[in-house]
């Protein structure tokens, strides 16, 4: 069945449990664990956060934590050597522009279920993935 | 390329929002036939005062009693003081000598120094409400009201510390590096540690409602109304384009808010400590002028604060409004600074706190202090002829009898000192916002914040302080409560950190190494 496998798969994580579980069938999807990328979107400092203000943290410090706390996290996990991405901006925007980037086959992400008014304040990023996405989404439930 | 795209998509979301508002806002007061456009919003803001009025302004001992909210802070900030044994007092030295950097680490988690905590915090308490909040108090309660403010500031030292004590002890490192805090976390995850987690969550909840909604009045309406207020003073002809003012000034705000153009945020961050030492010279030279009436002045502030004539609300008036002011002015109680607060670099909790009582102290009894003696001195908020002056035109109106250009000043530093507090709040507003909704839906919160610009700047100075007063006066009921149920943990903390103090275990490095060499 290798002929399904796909070179590359993108998997959005938000530090949830709900979204490392995507980590699972996502691997399904690949032949060698290396084809697998994980991303994470920072949003930017609000200007009058004090660290902005005296400008005392980079966004490469913040990216550099993020990753070396996902790495841990993956190793924890039984995850040994998966491309971490970090980036600054808007959620769905940058996690599409990504998979675009690296020519991505499929994203894998959990939808986190929200209903009422969470929902129609936050939306659902896996919907919004789901428009605007040039591959195959897998949206888990 | 992408990145202005991003930002392009930020400028059409607060656009957007402006669109889908203004004609609500609009068609809800078409039938309460108020003048225009600008009176149907003037209104809309009244019947929400009026709601808000029953639930948290009724008075506690009948027609000239105190109003429940202000009992409230008064109990805690009395409270603090004595339960923390005179903290304001007895650690003011060492405050000092932590600010100035002697304890500093470079080792410790956090983002930034004692004293850029403290920067950061106070660009947030120092607004406009320094210069026109005084003489607001002064018009409504008479120059005894100053007294009481002064009173509010030193008894406030004390709830600040116990804020910011707990915001620090209970702050999260989040998987960037850094830091989240305030009294969202420390009423959900301190209580929680005493066993009361649901009690704990709810007031989270409730203080992240009102700070949201809060930064909206103190920290925005408040600031635009009075910035609008000195700059129409000497610029007459901007005083029937009130919607233009909103308008520039909302821009200017969303701009750095929304826009990410920091530079306007740093440069307003420069000018503002730079503005208020120019203003604190310029009440000393008023001063100068008139050193022999000084003591006069003085004895009028404290000699009114205690006669019952002096205010329209009775006896107890004075003391109302100077606390009431005091509390705006300085945010003590009101748990706002202890976001600001948990940032700063260090492994003990009760430093900070102790850093965070100087706040009270600039603001309130120094700042607030001078601007009282200015407007006292020179007589002008006794004077018929000036009756209708309230607020930023009655501080500038005070300093133009001594410095004629001085309203021009008055006006760049109200609207800098206004720049700065718009963008420190809407940074707390947000937080709490994050705190219901998440991060990904604060441009949602950014638009209502915009709006709110607009909308202070065109409305009368009356509703806009009322609401504003109710809403910042209301965050204080979850996280003094909060506080409270926690002050045994912060007394204990406060003891062992003193015991250590005076031990010398903690001895600033620079002393250690200065000892040695005498030793050599």
């Amino acid at each position: 069945m290798s002929w399904l496998k796909r070179t590359s798969v993108l998997v959005p994580i938000d530090f949830s449990d709900l979204s490392y579980q995507a980590l699972e069938p996502a691997k399904e999807h690949v032949e060698d664990i290396s084809a697998l990328k994980l991303i994470h979107v920072l949003s930017p400092l609000h200007p009058a956060d004090p660290a902005a203000m005296w400008d005392t943290v980079s966004d490469e410090d913040r990216k550099q934590k993020v990753r070396a706390f996902t790495r841990n996290k993956l190793n924890e996990m039984g995850y040994g050597d998966i491309h971490i991405e970090v980036v600054i901006g808007d959620t769905t925007s940058k996690i599409v522009d990504y998979a675009q980037e690296i020519d991505a086959g499929l994203i894998v992400i959990s939808s986190h279920g929200r209903k009422g008014v969470g929902h129609f304040l936050m939306g659902s990023v896996a919907e919004q993935i789901v428009r605007l996405s040039h591959c195959p989404v897998l949206v888990l439930k | 390329m992408k990145k202005p795209l991003f930002r392009l998509k930020h400028y059409l979301y607060g656009l957007g929002f402006l669109l889908i508002f203004l004609p609500q806002v609009a068609f809800a007061q078409d039938e309460a036939a108020s003048p225009g456009f600008l009176g149907s919003i003037e209104a809309g803001v009244q019947s929400v005062v009026d709601v808000l009025n029953l639930l948290f302004y009724f008075k506690v001992g009948g027609e000239n009693g105190m109003p429940f909210i202000v009992l409230w802070l008064v109990i805690g900030a009395i409270f603090f003081t004595f339960r923390l044994k005179f903290i304001n007092i007895r650690a003011f030295k060492h405050a000092i000598d932590v600010v100035r950097g002697k304890y500093d680490s470079e080792e410790d988690e956090g983002d930034v120094s004692h004293f850029q905590a403290l920067a950061a915090a106070l660009s947030g308490t120092v607004g406009i409400g320094n210069i026109a909040g005084v003489a607001i108090a002064i018009r409504l309660g008479g120059p005894g009201a100053a007294f009481w403010m002064t009173m509010a500031g030193f008894l406030g030292m004390s709830s600040k510390f116990a804020e910011c004590t707990l915001g620090q002890k209970y702050r999260v490192i989040k998987p960037d590096g850094t830091v989240g805090g305030g009294p969202m976390y420390y009423l959900s995850r301190g209580l929680s540690a005493m066993g009361m987690a649901p009690v704990g969550k709810a007031l989270a909840t409730i203080f992240a409602v009102f700070c949201a909604i809060g930064s909206l009045g103190i920290g925005n309406m408040f600031q635009a109304n009075q910035a609008f207020a000195a700059v129409s003073n000497v610029l007459p002809f901007l005083s029937n384009l009130s919607w233009l003012f909103g308008i520039v000034l909302a821009l200017i705000v969303g701009l750095v808010i929304l826009g990410g153009i920091e530079r306007i945020g740093a440069v307003a961050g420069v000018l503002v400590p730079f503005m208020a030492v120019i203003y604190a010279l310029a009440c000393f030279w008023v001063m100068l002028v008139k050193l022999p009436e000084v003591p006069t002045a003085i004895g009028t502030i404290i000699s009114t604060a205690f006669s019952p004539e002096a205010v329209s609300g009775g006896a107890i008036g004075a003391l109302i409004i100077g606390f009431q002011r005091a509390a705006f002015s300085n945010e003590a109680g009101l748990g706002s600074a202890a976001i600001a607060h948990s940032a700063a670099k260090t492994d003990e909790p009760v430093r900070e706190g102790i850093v965070a009582l100087l706040e009270p102290f600039i603001d309130t009894m120094f700042i607030c202090n001078l601007t009282a003696i200015v407007i006292v001195l020179t007589g002008v908020y006794a004077d018929p002829t000036a009756a209708d002056l309230n607020g930023a035109q009655l501080s500038a109106a005070s300093f133009e009898t001594v410095i004629g250009w001085f309203p021009y000043v008055i006006a760049v530093a109200g609207f800098l000192f206004a720049l700065s507090t718009m963008i420190s709040w809407s940074y707390y507003g947000q937080q709490s916002w994050a705190f219901l909704f998440g991060d990904r839906t604060t441009n949602i919160y950014k638009g209502i914040f915009l709006f709110c610009v607009f909308v202070g700047s065109v409305v009368n100075l009356g509703p806009v302080l009322d609401f504003s007063d109710i809403m910042a006066l209301a965050m204080s009921l979850p996280n003094l409560l909060g506080c409270f149920l926690m002050s045994g943990l912060i007394a204990r903390e406060l003891a062992s950190y003193m015991d250590r103090l005076k031990s010398g275990e903690m001895l600033p490095e620079p002393h250690v190494a200065q000892e040695t060499v005498v030793r050599r």
